[in-house]
């Protein structure tokens, strides 16, 4: 990219915290927030743990009037999105609206507000349905909400791609703003899969944990006795600028982004190859784009898919692409603390990447206990380690092999 | 309760808004921002509540409440 795209805010709605301080005060001490999930009887699936927002309502801005018409990933999509305005001082009367968009990532929609009206679709015909249902159901429904919210008028979209959504929607944004064809972008993502149907679709892909009985070290990424990820709920948002017009506002950057690297395994609509050189392909293209060598690279923030296929093919790309120089960077995956929030999954890893160059600290992968010979890696087990970190890659894998790593670098 | 008074309270709850908000004589858009989807929401339990169908399109949110109260009676 020609330009610079500056991090000038950040908005975090998670399982560890509504707002950026509580988020990372809870990452470092390496403290877990996945629990039996209590919003509904989920007894009978095989995996009902998650990582659940328990105090949204505590920290919103919105009406009631407002709440009672969208799903509660716009809601979190809304309380982070406000919370990033803010943390970037933009001052909406001052701002040209029409070069101002919203790029966000979701993987599932919004079915708790889906199912409740399709129950009523059945039970007393089309009209027991809320005539809200058709705006609030949708992936793209909280990038409407937001510009609806705001008045923002500039170029917005909203990308579906598993777990990988929020980095292309990321990516996506700041490569608009290079265009010049925005000036300010809020960037992110959002998801709430802990409802009976989307816990269901989450079980049914099958690479959920089933360690029901110990909520708390249930998702353990590169453990020998992984047996898969936690779901999690909850919305993470950036605000981009160009760094010239941030350095003319004063207001803080709290990193850049770089570049980026896509791929496609291409093999199967769930599996991921078994050969690993289309991720690869990916981490080389990322660095590509940053114009970094490996040597450059200070820390890796990992998927951590936690099934024992996906950690091993994972740690196998990444020892093919550096070699003996992985040794030098630091690893980890800090979702093992809340679980995987699918679609707004890296827009968190982002954050707490941020929050990590910030503090000169790598947050660790928690529940490690075992090793595995497969995985080999240092994945900085249970406890935070200090650390500079000026240049970092965020490595995200949809379903089948949806591969999208972030080059970021700090301020 | 006049009918009046039963479309005040009716739009009232149904949209989470104050009584008080609501005036006679100034359209739902511009005392209180009613959207396009609160007016379907509108229709549907005025339907519901008052047995009266309106149509999409004859009542929208540039009506005030009295012309509205109007449309129902002329309906019942």
């Amino acid at each position: 990219m020609k330009q610079r795209i500056a991090i000038t805010g950040i908005g975090v709605v998670s399982p560890a915290g509504l707002k950026k301080e509580t988020f990372w005060a809870n990452l470092k001490a390496g403290r877990s927030f996945v629990d039996e999930i209590t919003r509904f009887d989920a007894k009978l699936y095989p995996s009902r743990i998650a990582g659940q927002v328990h105090e949204l309502d505590h920290y919103t801005h919105l009406s009631g009037r407002l709440i009672k018409k969208i799903d509660v990933f716009s809601h979190m999509a809304l309380v982070a999105s406000d919370q990033a305005l803010s943390d970037a001082k933009i001052d909406l009367d001052n701002i040209d609206k029409n070069r101002t968009g919203v790029f966000m990532g979701n993987a599932l929609g919004g079915w708790l507000f889906a199912e409740t009206e399709l129950r009523d679709l059945y039970m007393e015909g089309r009209e027991g349905v809320s005539p809200y249902m058709a705006s609030a159901w949708f992936p793209a429904a909280p990038q409407g909400q937001v510009t609806i919210y705001y008045g923002l008028k500039g170029y917005s979209k909203t990308v579906v791609a598993d777990k990988a959504s929020s980095s292309l929607a990321i990516w996506y944004g700041a490569r608009v703003l290079n265009d010049k064809k925005n000036d300010f972008v809020i960037a992110g993502g959002m998801e709430a899969p802990v409802t009976p149907y989307a816990l269901l679709c989450a079980n049914t892909c099958g690479n959920l944990s089933k360690s029901n009985t110990d909520p708390r070290t249930a998702y353990r990424p590169f453990d020998s006795g992984r047996d898969g990820f936690v779901i999690a709920e909850g919305s993470g948002m950036v605000m981009l600028e160009r760094e010239v017009q941030a350095r003319q506002r004063g207001v803080d950057i709290h990193g850049f982004i770089k570049g980026i690297g896509f791929s496609s395994d291409g093999v199967d609509r769930k599996d991921y190859a078994q050969d690993t050189s289309a991720l690869e392909y990916a981490i080389n293209e990322c660095l590509k784009d940053c114009q970094w060598s490996k040597e450059d690279v200070d820390y890796i923030c990992l998927d951590g898919e936690a099934t024992q296929i996906g950690d091993i093919l994972e740690v196998k790309a990444l020892k093919n692409v550096f070699n003996s120089k992985l040794g030098n960077i630091a690893l980890s995956a800090p979702k093992s603390m809340f679980g995987n929030l699918l679609g707004a999954q890296s827009a968190l890893d982002l954050i707490a990447t941020l929050l990590s160059m910030k503090h000169g600290l790598v947050l660790p992968t928690i529940n490690y206990q075992t090793k595995d010979p497969q995985c080999d890696i240092d994945c900085t087990p249970n406890q935070a380690v200090s650390r500079e970190i000026n240049k970092a890659l965020i490595i995200a894998r949809g379903r089948g092999g949806i591969n999208v790593v972030l080059g970021v670098e700090k301020e | 309760m006049s009918l009046k008074e039963d479309i005040f309270e009716l739009i009232s709850q149904t949209l989470d808004v104050d009584k008080n908000e609501l005036k006679e004589d100034i359209s739902l858009y511009d005392s209180i921002g009613v959207d396009s989807t609160e007016m379907v929401e509108l229709r549907v339990v005025i339907k519901k509540k008052l047995g009266v169908e309106l149509e999409q399109g004859e009542v929208t949110n540039k009506h005030t409440p009295n012309q509205i109260a109007e449309m129902v009676e002329s309906k019942k």
